[in-house]
């Protein structure tokens, strides 16, 4: 019914919006199923767009009808976090999709599995396809992957219903444009701070070097370094010359 | 009764746990929810074999508990375990394969009615070879010969029925317990243990004068031989006496036999009535008259036939141990109805004459079998006893719930495990706490009465009609109880729980914000503790905790991954 041809497209998929009978799922289609789609975790996500994948399609249940009463919209707000660490990396948003469906939809699922396909043809093969080596964009991506799996953005993510719903525990409440502005703010942040972390990785550079790659003023650039060197991500290789050079260090 | 341990208690959602044979409400509804309609039933058939008889006529204690109540009414939930089960067998049942019998010991069970059956059937699962006798020519007890076709077609019994000999139990039908075979018998045939599941088949007697007469004629008997077949003289006027679910039975059927008029007397009035409130309705649908609060007094008769039936007032009294309130004659208030057919419909009592003395319960009122009510035991070894012979006349669901009491008996005797310990036991569990976040949502599904003549095409079309109501009907249950154990996935889930590896957690509390069931909380040592009664499985907090201290044992991250990186080509 459809070709995927060398498309590689992952579709995770919530075990309570899944319905064989009904379905009719292309065959070539790899479909993962989960308990819910709140289940996947957004490291994981950008794992596979590492590995080369082409698409990537969360299928949960129509809200208000989850299973686990809000799972969906926790996977909502997994997938609103990863388009804006995709926008940094230069990777294409539209590679990830969130699909609401319900067995008692008008529409297949073949239909909207079809419809995302097509788009995904339009936007072409990824291009992290056959493993381009170092390039600038595979960078990007395990930066941003890094990010993800990393303390902050998680604590943020798992508090968002929290802080935007209820209140903190110094009785403030954020409003939905308030808690969009500091999940933009600390995305870029910790995009940033893990590229350097990814770039040193390999060759102590200096704060110059990084600036050049990352297009950054370099006093930013420093203002990042001192507070990763705080938290144990990078610290001083060598000197060269007057120009100190830093290395990342392994994270647990 | 069994000391309550950790281990033996199981935390059910509050529907099941009022369900005397705890069938997995939660789990059927929450399939339905998505369609799954033919794992539904599946699901039903873990604790019962009767979903389709269930579904037209248990009193439903499980809708009675529902918690919806809390916001709205209750979940239709026999309705839904009706429709689930006929589409099953409408669209072919798959045949079940007989199960391998794992043990040597034969079982004999007494009466196919649905507590023997039940047992049967359990004890078939388990490994057993188990033979079931009847003395009907057909199995199902009361359920084939005393409720009427027009709430239990005789094609759904035989269905159930059907199933569960699939299932390789062996059924003598024709054989008479105290002629045929008795307890001593059985035994020397070589059947390690014996179940006693005859039921209450004499109908009460109204023990006034003239009961003798022709045209008086207990409503078990009555609907026994209508539903074998035989014709019955039904009178012009009918008076049925009782406000039993019998009654109402006795009393349509006699209708739809062709009595002009049929009319209920009743000492009580209508809020004491027995009878389920649908059933009642039924009755007035079918122009069933009612009288409330009259006794009969005597029955008057001419030339050997019924002519008149002589009542008494009554007024209530105190409440007795029945809970409801006693009714209390009222002197001289003898009045007369004519009448040419009497039907006593007062209940049932056993037939213990076919009993080992021994056997019986010498101390209650009505004649029974002495038995153990945890663990079903009679006062001799080996034999065990259930359902309306050993509790009074009852209900299907309460028989099918002392079928599968007898079977983990029988079990546990034949394995040589203690009757008692580790018994399992239920406790009502939910997570919802505040009922005031639930939105409204009126219960709108009534299960169909009859289903209408229809032609191949409007079939289909009547089916996908109800389907989808029914799925509506099913997103209105809350969930409310621990995890369902549905295993709607096997391979995903099996009842998958969230672990912490309490050397990562930081205690930062993230888990606890996004379980939608609060079954995660910081313990004293500021370390994340799953409340495995709640975890229902969804991996929420693992897919979120900051530290990854929080895994699922069946579907952790690495599996995801390694799921969807499965097909990566080139």
């Amino acid at each position: 019914m459809m070709e995927l041809e060398n498309f590689n497209v992952v579709c995770f998929m919530c075990n309570w919006a899944f319905c064989q009978e009904e379905m009719q799922i292309p065959s070539d289609l790899n479909i993962v199923r989960v308990m819910c789609i709140g289940r996947i975790d957004p490291a994981i996500i950008l794992e596979t767009l590492e590995k080369g994948m082409d698409g990537v399609m969360l299928v949960g249940c129509k809200p208000p009808d989850c299973h686990f009463i809000d799972g969906n919209l926790q996977a909502e707000r997994a997938v609103k976090m990863l388009r804006k660490l995709l926008k940094l990396t230069g990777l294409e948003t539209e590679r990830i999709k969130l699909l609401w469906y319900s067995p008692t939809d008008e529409k297949t699922f073949a239909y909207y599995a079809k419809k995302f396909l097509k788009e995904i043809k339009e936007i072409g093969f990824s291009p992290l396809k056959r493993g381009a080596p170092k390039s600038k964009l595979l960078v990007n991506v395990l930066a941003a992957k890094n990010a993800a799996s990393d303390f902050r953005l998680r604590v943020l993510l798992g508090r968002e219903k929290e802080l935007t719903e209820g209140v903190n525990v110094y009785g403030e409440k954020f409003s939905v444009e308030e808690f969009d502005a500091l999940l933009d703010e600390i995305v870029t942040e910790e995009f940033v701070r893990h590229k350097i972390h990814v770039l040193t990785k390999t060759e102590p550079l200096s704060v110059k070097a990084l600036a050049d790659v990352l297009e950054m003023k370099t006093a930013n650039v420093l203002r990042h370094i001192v507070n990763m060197r705080r938290k144990n991500m990078i610290a001083l290789d060598h000197v060269e010359g007057t120009t100190p050079l830093y290395k990342a260090l392994e994270v647990k | 009764m069994t000391a309550k341990t950790e281990t033996n208690v199981r935390k059910l959602p509050p529907c099941r746990a009022a369900c005397p044979a705890h069938v997995n409400v939660q789990g059927y509804v929450a399939l339905i929810q998505r369609g799954k309609f033919k794992e539904a039933v599946e699901i039903i058939r873990r604790d019962m074999p009767f979903p389709a008889i269930c579904g037209r006529v248990c009193f439903s204690p499980c809708e009675d508990a529902c918690a919806r109540v809390n916001v709205d009414q209750a979940v239709a939930i026999r309705g839904l375990k009706r429709l689930v089960a006929d589409i099953e067998r409408e669209t072919g049942r798959i045949k079940s394969e007989p199960i391998p019998k794992k043990y040597g010991e034969k079982i004999a069970i007494i009466g196919a009615g649905p507590a023997g059956l039940t047992a049967a059937y359990e004890l078939a699962k388990l490994g057993y070879p188990v033979t079931v006798f009847e003395r009907m020519s057909e199995t199902g007890g009361m359920m084939r010969y005393c409720i009427p076709e027009f709430r239990l077609e005789k094609f759904v019994v035989a269905n159930e029925i059907a199933y569960i000999k699939d299932l390789g139990v062996e059924i003598k039908t024709g054989v008479e317990f105290g002629k045929d075979i008795t307890i001593q018998t059985l035994q020397d045939e070589g059947y390690k243990a014996i179940f006693l599941a005859i039921g209450t088949q004499l109908g009460m007697k109204l023990n006034v004068p003239g009961e003798d007469l022709e045209g008086v004629i207990n409503a078990v008997d009555f609907l026994r031989t209508v539903n074998l077949g035989e014709h019955v003289e039904v009178g012009e006027r009918v008076a049925v006496v009782g406000g039993g679910n019998t009654a109402m039975d006795a009393a349509r059927m006699a209708k739809k036999l062709g009595a002009k008029e049929v009319t209920i007397l009743y000492r009580r009035s209508r809020e004491e009535m027995p009878a389920l409130p649908h059933e009642v309705e039924l009755a007035e649908k079918d122009g069933i008259k009612f009288y409330f609060l009259v006794a009969p007094k005597q029955i008057i008769g001419e030339n050997g036939k019924v002519k008149a039936i002589e009542c008494l007032r009554m007024r209530l009294g105190e409440p007795d141990e029945s809970g409801r309130r006693r009714p209390i004659p009222i002197s001289f208030s003898e009045h007369q109805y004519e009448v040419d057919m009497v039907i006593p419909a007062l209940g049932q009592v056993a037939e213990t004459s076919c009993m080992p003395k021994e056997l019986l319960n010498k101390e209650a009122r009505a004649p029974s079998i002495k038995v153990d009510p945890a663990t079903l035991e009679t006062n001799m070894l080996g034999v065990f006893a259930g359902g309306d012979i050993a509790t009074g006349p009852a209900s299907i669901i309460e028989a099918v719930g002392a079928g599968k009491r007898a079977a983990v008996s029988i079990h546990r005797y034949l394995q040589g495990i203690d009757l008692r310990s580790g018994r399992e036991e239920v406790e009502e569990t939910t997570w919802v706490k505040n009922w005031g976040y639930i939105n409204k949502k009126e219960r709108r599904y009534e299960p169909p009465v009859e289903k209408p003549r229809l032609s191949f095409e409007e079939t289909r079309e009547y089916l996908e009609n109800l389907k989808q109501h029914a799925m509506f009907e099913a997103f209105r249950c809350l969930g409310c109880g621990p995890c369902a154990e549905c295993l709607a996935n096997l391979e995903l889930c099996e009842g998958d729980k969230a672990v912490v590896d309490e050397t990562l957690c930081i205690g930062c509390n993230v888990c606890a914000v996004v379980c939608p069931f609060g079954a995660i909380k910081k313990n004293e040592k500021e370390i994340a503790q799953v409340n495995e009664d709640l975890c229902k499985g969804c991996g929420i907090c693992a897919a979120r905790c900051p530290e990854k201290a929080i895994t699922m044992k069946k579907l952790p991250n690495e599996k995801i991954l390694s799921l969807a990186l499965a097909i990566v080509k080139g």
